[in-house]
């Protein structure tokens, strides 16, 4: 089995890019302790600022996918909140940040369309959503309560990949 | 006032909303397209190396990172006053040409065509790139994303990473192209080119056989004579990656030529109250307010701009589609160059030409014996002072200007990019489109938000330039404020 991690977002626009910060947290960790499961598979970790058809086309050969993405979600939860979502979520309602571009589709409509194609698209997919509360401007570190959600947000992947 | 609010845009990603405002008599007196404005980046940048710019900034878009990166690279050439050779620079154009192959494609194939491939007045949620693929056929799709799948290689290939590209230095590239690897570029930059030319038949076949499509195209709701703006080589032909910054009137004539390090003589920008948008215009016709023609400093900056703007394509497929456009649109050719095209809805079609230039192009630079030259970097020794660096965006000419201290250490940041350019025309081209549909006591409907969005769709207007926020599925939303801003009718449906 084929894993990839993707941490959405711009890391340098304050908030918006904690899901690069986890993934490579994520990263980090599993170079000092890979897993120990002959069930995890190969894993890779990236990081994109993309959606739609580009991040579409990034996870085409993978079997499992596990996207970390900033969130605004419109129920008033607290900054650094960690959102677990499924992909039928993803489907249903509106959740984050990045799974949708401007400039093509959105990425539940970029699968299908990959499957319509039949290209090789991942069949497990999960998505942590870390609420934010500053996109605007620029900045390279989150705001306090985002930063301290990273380590959290990473444990969870983590314990994802070790298949729990 | 009263207030009308589409949120928002169906295919198009941010926090965009459209606002129109209407007159006590409930007619359309001005609207606009917003678009989120991020704040901060020229403190981000303030106090940094300059020569970071070129992967700072190709940060700020996720859509266009490469076009970030060869204006920062182009601006770190004059910051350090080094002149790039021959072959760094036929890399560079190599390496932007396979960008514009992938994002032309996917505009129209995912953004812009579902209009007419399905038509305008189609179910929202069918009027997206399934759609198109469910008409025309699974095999296009394919072709699409491997159109997208080689030009990523390639551009991975030259600028060294996937999505962010690290290559660009002041005065050269840092990685130079080895002879298979020229051989693999030149097969795939063929490819594109009958990938181009399959999309142009397309076109051909799908809108200009069909006559509604034509009319619709040509109609007045979608009409606006304006200056136009793009960059243009020795010949005043289009070229996305370097030349002069040429500007042409209503009527097709020069306006101006200049360099881009001569941008601030040229634009200035207007601010309204009712928008926190900035406007620019040409700073020595002047603001006229949002009106077409010849004494308005309106200009805009897109596929169809850069057309209008040149006398020509320099390819010759390209030129070939390049007149057939403007035979089929009405234009008259007056001493061998033809008058502008001024129908926004063309702008699909001058992008699909502009696709089949990029692929021409392409291939031309594959084939250039100085591409596989090992000698791409320079030491650069000047003490850095100023420089300002511009390239064609998809979207628009894109403006990078940096000022450092003695060191290279920045000091002032500013950017012009591609979409702020059209400000004004999109937000005259949202009011035209409203002010046909809405007259006292008409009724929203659901084609009166596609009219006005395809008004802009063309446009293909970069929300943010950073930031992507967009939701799976957006509620399409329309508010109707009275002139105490409170809300008189609010319709919204969900959709792709």
């Amino acid at each position: 089995m084929k894993t990839l991690v993707v941490g959405l977002g711009n890391p340098i626009l304050t908030d918006d890019g904690v899901g690069v910060k986890v993934a490579y947290e994520v990263e980090k960790v599993l170079a000092d302790t890979p897993i120990d499961n002959a069930n995890a598979g190969e894993i890779e970790v990236i990081e994109a600022c993309a959606g739609g058809i580009r991040l579409m086309e990034l996870v085409v050969g993978y079997d499992r996918l596990i996207l970390v993405d900033a969130i605004t979600s419109a129920n008033g939860h607290q900054p650094g909140t960690i959102h677990k979502l499924s992909y039928e979520d993803l489907r249903d309602v509106s959740p984050t940040q990045h799974s949708a571009c401007a400039h093509d589709t959105s990425f539940v409509t970029a699968l299908e369309m990959g499957r319509m194609l039949g290209l090789k698209l991942p069949t497990e997919i999960s998505i942590y959503g870390i609420e934010v509360e500053n996109l605007i401007d620029f900045g390279d570190e989150p705001t306090p309560a985002v930063a301290a959600a990273i380590p959290h947000a990473a444990a969870a992947v983590l314990l994802e990949l070790n298949g729990n | 006032m009263e207030r009308i609010t589409i949120d928002p845009i169906t295919r198009l990603e941010g926090h965009g909303k459209i606002e129109i405002f209407l007159d006590e008599e409930g007619e359309v007196s001005n609207a606009y397209l917003q678009i989120p404005e991020l704040r901060g980046f020229e403190q981000f940048c303030v106090g940094r190396p300059a020569e970071e710019m070129p992967r700072i900034t190709n940060r700020i878009c996720g859509v266009c990172p490469e076009a970030h990166h060869m204006a920062a690279t182009k601006a770190l050439d004059k910051l350090f006053n080094v002149e790039p050779s021959s072959a760094v620079r036929k890399i560079r154009e190599l390496f932007y040409e396979a960008f514009y192959c992938t994002d032309h494609t996917v505009h129209f194939y995912a953004l812009g065509g579902p209009d007419f491939v399905l038509g305008p007045n189609s179910p929202p949620a069918e009027r997206n790139i399934l759609g198109v693929i469910h008409k025309v056929g699974v095999d296009i799709g394919k072709q699409v994303i491997a159109c997208r799948q080689r030009n990523h290689h390639v551009i991975k290939m030259l600028g060294g990473r996937g999505i962010h590209p690290v290559a660009g230095l002041p005065g050269g590239w840092s990685k130079a192209i080895s002879a298979a690897e020229r051989e693999e570029i030149e097969g795939i930059a063929k490819e594109n080119v009958e990938f181009a030319l399959f999309s142009l038949q397309l076109f051909a076949d799908v809108v200009l056989a069909n006559q509604a499509y034509v009319d619709l195209i040509v109609s007045d709701a979608f009409t606006h004579k304006t200056y136009y703006m793009g960059t243009v080589d020795e010949n005043n032909q289009v070229n996305f990656y370097d030349g002069m910054i040429r500007v042409t009137d209503p009527d097709g004539k020069e306006y101006v030529k200049y360099e881009a390090k001569d941008y601030a003589q040229h634009i200035a920008e207007r601010v309204e109250p009712w928008s926190y948008l900035k406007f620019p215009y040409l700073k020595n016709v002047g603001w006229k307010g949002f009106v077409d023609g010849k004494d308005s400093g309106v200009y805009c900056a897109t596929p169809l701009s850069r057309l209008n703007a040149s006398d020509g394509m320099a390819t010759p497929l390209a030129q070939e589609h390049y007149e057939k456009m403007y035979e089929t649109l009405g234009s008259e050719k007056i001493n061998g160059n033809y008058t502008p095209v001024h129908h926004r809805l063309a702008t699909h079609w001058a992008r699909l030409i502009e696709l089949l230039y990029a692929a021409e192009r392409m291939l031309e630079l594959s084939q250039d014996p100085e591409i596989t030259d090992p000698n791409v970097r320079v030491t650069v020794t000047n003490t850095p002072t100023e420089g300002i660096g511009s390239v064609e965006a998809p979207r628009g000419t894109l403006t990078h200007h940096y000022v450092t201290d003695e060191k290279g250490i920045l000091t002032k940041v500013n950017l012009i990019v591609g979409t702020t350019n059209n400000n004004a025309p999109i937000s005259m081209s949202v009011k035209k489109a409203a002010q046909g549909l809405i007259t006292k006591g008409t009724t929203i409907t659901e084609g009166l938000l596609n009219t006005i969005e395809m008004a802009f769709r063309n446009y293909d207007p970069c929300m943010s330039c950073a930031t992507h926020s967009l939701p799976g599925q957006m509620p399409l939303e329309v508010t109707i404020r009275d002139s105490e801003g409170n809300v008189v009718e609010r319709q919204s449906q969900y959709i792709e």
